[in-house]
């Protein structure tokens, strides 16, 4: 199905809704008091900033940069960019390994002052 | 050649997957094996050294593919210089944690696993981020950093580490952030992930992508590298962290933050007025985090400001510029990764049986413990550039290279500063020899013959260095000259491709 | 106050990102002469004769990014067991948990070994259609999470998964060592690459992406498993 007429809402689709997520990604983190809550809105811009990244390799008209029996033998086949695809793998998992720890670090915060409100936990002068 | 720079990332890695297995084969074998991986890979770094200095660039392509197909990593004099001195950091961290009594007095081995995993890590991800030469594999490698630094704050359990690391974590984040978006506008437009490419295709960029490129990149590094305003999380992590883990900061992570904003402004772009942006946020920092260093009332987080005031000042000398400014950048860098560290080391065992870590028990520690004292005094010399220590030529090649390109003023504040830096040093060094104790019967804690040993080499190092500069500085000049050097490094990285493709 | 700041800070970001953006032309081929997308589809199919040219790109070209990636998993898993740790007298009895519903229960009894299967199937096949080592290893970490949510005394033995942890990854570094023994660059090729299409194609990259599932499934369940049940650790 060939979506080239689509393409400037496509554009304000794909670049409108990944920086959108970032902006409300961040005003997740920064504004609110809960720990739990940041970790979440620090999660969203990761898939904001990598929702971005992928629209980046896009190609009208093009199919998934993958050779499987249908496509092997078409000649002038346009496929999209593997290469942001493969970015986003790497920075997804980094993404996750880091909320992680984030969770890790909130449940020993918790153990120690038994709640995630950051108004409270405050030992170390800002 | 004994060896290829790839090794200095497969070793260690292969070390990492195979402590849990040989953990259980004997215990001992979890704290020895990095040792052993370190010292070797100091070997092989000294000897690429030595190999680079002669014949040039080492460029080693990864996977068969050339650049800018694939991924290389390149070891210059410049970036060789810099992964051999954390190497060298790195195995003196740690043979001074091999017995530190407060990670291993869990009795059980589990924490020693890790504590030694994520050192060595540490130590492989810094390096990586020196001799890499793909900009993705640069950002893989910091947030490799990332972790390992994250987890190393957080691991006492009594402190307030969880704090400190959730706040650097969160920075952090918004680091990695960033960078992606730079990474991803520079793909974007020049189609390319490798650094010798993106540079020789730099002038293509139209200027709105190559200053929002940039500004993206130095917000993102500028926090790995503390420059003002982003250097919030600094002190709470040098102070709640490991001591050894501390030192580790100052003197290797902060380089690996130093050098992406150098390899970014030296060699891919050349915008104008970044170098004057370099010099005044440089002198910012410096200014900012030397005032609050004198007004801090413990040990640790007064060293973790001095040491950002430090950074300042490498981030000013590299402002500068030109073969002087890159060399007296060069050299501080060397003398505070030593000093610095000898600085945190010592301080951690002065202050080791107080809970609240305060410059006050200091008094008269230096009576009880005359070793630990009289290396914490050298090291408080040197850093404030008496002669005839190694901190004083550093400190007099930036005021010369300042001076050469007729910028006065820098040389008036940076003296002003130092004099600053006088005076909390001296403080420090006056209470632990002259001061009465508060308390009649402390406690110290002696350190291990390990801990002993490794503070001794960094003294004997910053004496060394003091009397004999000209042991290091045919190598700085070589490295600096190197840096500078761009359209070479464009060459010698693109031209393995025209031999293997 | 606080928040107004912020939102304008929000607002300048915003409208900052959407103005480089909007330059940047949507769907169109923006390079002209080579570039890395190009060689990257054609070397896939002719040198590699790997068919899914995203795989041949993690494992191959950029599998140095890969290698960073296992690892920084790993050191996450590591960091984690190190901020989470507690000695045997200070844990107390583990966090409460409502027993799920028998619907839950049989549920996940039936669904776990086709959970297992799916993801295996999707990191052996990693080289032939979308999927990965990746992928396939969180499908499978999800049966496992499925398991210990169904079943608050759900045990999984720590020993095998970091074991299964530990050799996944030395065959990943050792599999880029073969390179290095026999004379070409780390990482590269060197077993034969047969046909396309073919389940047995592209060499080691096959052998580096199952490692990688096992991998990252380990990992992952053993992180779900730290975190829901807080390791306690015998005197030794």
């Amino acid at each position: 199905m060939d979506l080239t007429q689509y393409n400037d809402i496509l554009t304000i689709i794909f670049y409108g809704t990944s920086i959108g997520l970032i902006l409300i990604g961040l005003y997740a983190a920064l504004v609110k008091r809960s720990l739990i809550k940041i970790m979440i809105g620090l999660s969203i811009v990761d898939s904001g900033v990598n929702l971005l990244l992928l629209s980046i390799g896009y190609l009208a008209g093009g199919t998934a940069p993958i050779f499987s029996p249908a496509v092997i033998d078409k000649q002038n086949v346009i496929m999209v960019d593997p290469v942001p695809q493969a970015l986003v793998l790497t920075a997804i998992v980094i993404g996750f390994a880091v909320t992680g720890v984030g969770l890790a670090l909130i449940i020993r915060l918790y153990r120690h002052h038994k709640t995630v409100n950051i108004d409270e936990i405050k030992n170390l002068k800002w | 050649m004994v060896g290829t720079p790839v090794q200095f990332i497969a070793i260690p890695l292969l070390a990492a997957f195979l402590i849990p297995l040989l953990g259980k084969i004997w215990k001992e074998l979890v704290r020895i094996t990095p040792g052993v991986v370190l010292a070797y890979l100091l070997y092989l770094a000294v000897n690429l050294m030595s190999y680079t200095l002669e014949h040039g660039r080492i460029v080693e392509v990864i996977a068969g593919w050339a650049p800018p197909w694939g991924i290389d990593l390149v070891f210059s004099p410049f970036s060789g210089f810099l992964a051999t001195l954390m190497i060298f950091m790195g195995f003196i961290v740690w043979a001074y944690s091999y017995r530190f009594k407060a990670i291993g007095d869990y009795e059980d081995y589990e924490p020693t696993i890790k504590y030694n995993l994520l050192l060595m890590m540490l130590i492989t991800a810094s390096v990586g981020v020196v001799l890499t030469g793909d900009i993705f594999n640069l950002f893989v490698f910091i947030e490799i950093l990332g972790i390992t630094s994250y987890g190393l704050t957080a691991f006492y359990r009594h402190r307030d580490g969880a704090e400190a690391s959730f706040k650097y974590l969160f920075i952090g984040s918004l680091s990695s952030m960033f960078l992606l978006l730079a990474i991803m506008i520079l793909y974007s437009q020049l189609g390319t992930l490798n650094m010798a490419d993106i540079a020789s295709k730099a002038d293509q960029l139209k200027p709105v992508y190559k200053i929002s490129i940039l500004i993206l990149f130095l917000v993102a590094m500028g926090i790995e590298a503390e420059m003002f305003p982003l250097n919030g999380w600094a002190p709470d992590a040098y102070s709640q962290a490991p001591a050894p883990v501390g030192a580790a900061f100052a003197g290797i992570v902060v380089k690996a933050g130093i050098y992406t904003i150098i390899r970014l402004i030296y060699t891919l772009f050349d915008v104008g007025g970044t170098y004057e942006y370099l010099i005044t946020m440089g002198l910012i920092t410096m200014i900012i985090a030397e005032f609050a260093a004198i007004s801090q009332d413990r040990l640790k987080r007064m060293l973790a400001y001095s040491s950002i005031g430090q950074m300042g000042l490498v981030l000013t000398a590299f402002g500068i510029g030109k073969e002087a400014g890159v060399f007296a950048a060069l050299f501080l860098m060397f003398n505070h990764a030593i000093i610095k560290s000898l600085l945190f080391l010592s301080g951690s065992y002065m202050v080791y049986n107080s809970k609240t870590k305060y410059l006050k028990e200091l008094n008269g520690i230096g009576k009880q413990m005359p070793f630990t004292a009289l290396l914490f005094s050298l090291a408080a010399f040197a850093i404030v550039g008496f002669p005839p220590f190694a901190g004083f030529w550093s400190k007099l090649a930036v005021l010369t290279a300042a001076a050469d390109s007729g910028m006065i003023l820098i040389v008036a504040l940076i003296l002003s500063v130092s004099l600053i830096e006088v005076v909390y040093y001296l403080r420090v060094v006056n209470r632990i020899y002259f001061l009465k104790p508060e308390t009649s019967d402390r406690e110290i804690q002696k350190p291990t013959t390990q801990a002993v040993l490794s503070m001794a080499v960094l003294g004997i190092i910053i004496l060394v260095v003091g009397f004999y500069p000209d042991i290091i500085t045919g190598v700085l000049h070589k490295a600096a000259s190197t840096l500078l050097d761009k359209s070479s490094y464009i060459k010698d990285v693109l031209a393995i491709g025209q031999t293997i493709n | 106050m606080k928040k107004v700041i912020i939102l304008t800070l929000l607002a300048i970001v915003g409208y900052y990102l959407i103005d480089v953006f909007a330059q940047i032309p949507f769907g169109v081929n923006r390079y002209e002469g080579q570039n890395v997308r190009d060689f990257y589809l054609e070397k896939s199919k002719d040198d590699l004769h790997v068919s899914n040219a995203v795989t041949s790109i993690v494992v191959n070209f950029r599998g140095f990014d890969t290698l960073g990636e296992v690892t920084v998993l790993f050191l996450a898993v590591t960091a984690l067991g190190s901020i989470l740790y507690r000695r045997r007298e200070d844990a107390h009895k583990g966090v409460v948990f409502f027993s799920a519903s028998k619907i839950v229960r049989s549920g996940a009894h039936l669904l776990f070994a086709p959970i297992l299967l799916l993801g295996a199937y999707v990191f052996i096949h990693g080289h032939l259609s979308p999927g990965g080592g990746f992928q396939g290893g969180t499908i499978i970490a999800t049966g496992f999470l499925l398991m210990l949510l169904a079943y608050h005394d759900y045990r999984v033995s720590h020993e095998i998964l970091s074991v299964v942890e530990s050799l996944a990854g030395l065959t990943f570094v050792f599999a880029g060592l073969g390179g290095l023994l026999l004379g070409k660059a780390f990482l590269e090729n060197f077993l034969p690459i047969g046909t396309i299409n073919f389940l047995f194609s592209g060499g080691i990259i096959p052998i580096i992406y199952i490692a990688v599932g096992f991998k990252v499934g380990a990992e992952l369940t053993g992180l779900l498993y730290t975190m829901l049940n807080e390791k306690e650790y015998k005197k030794s």
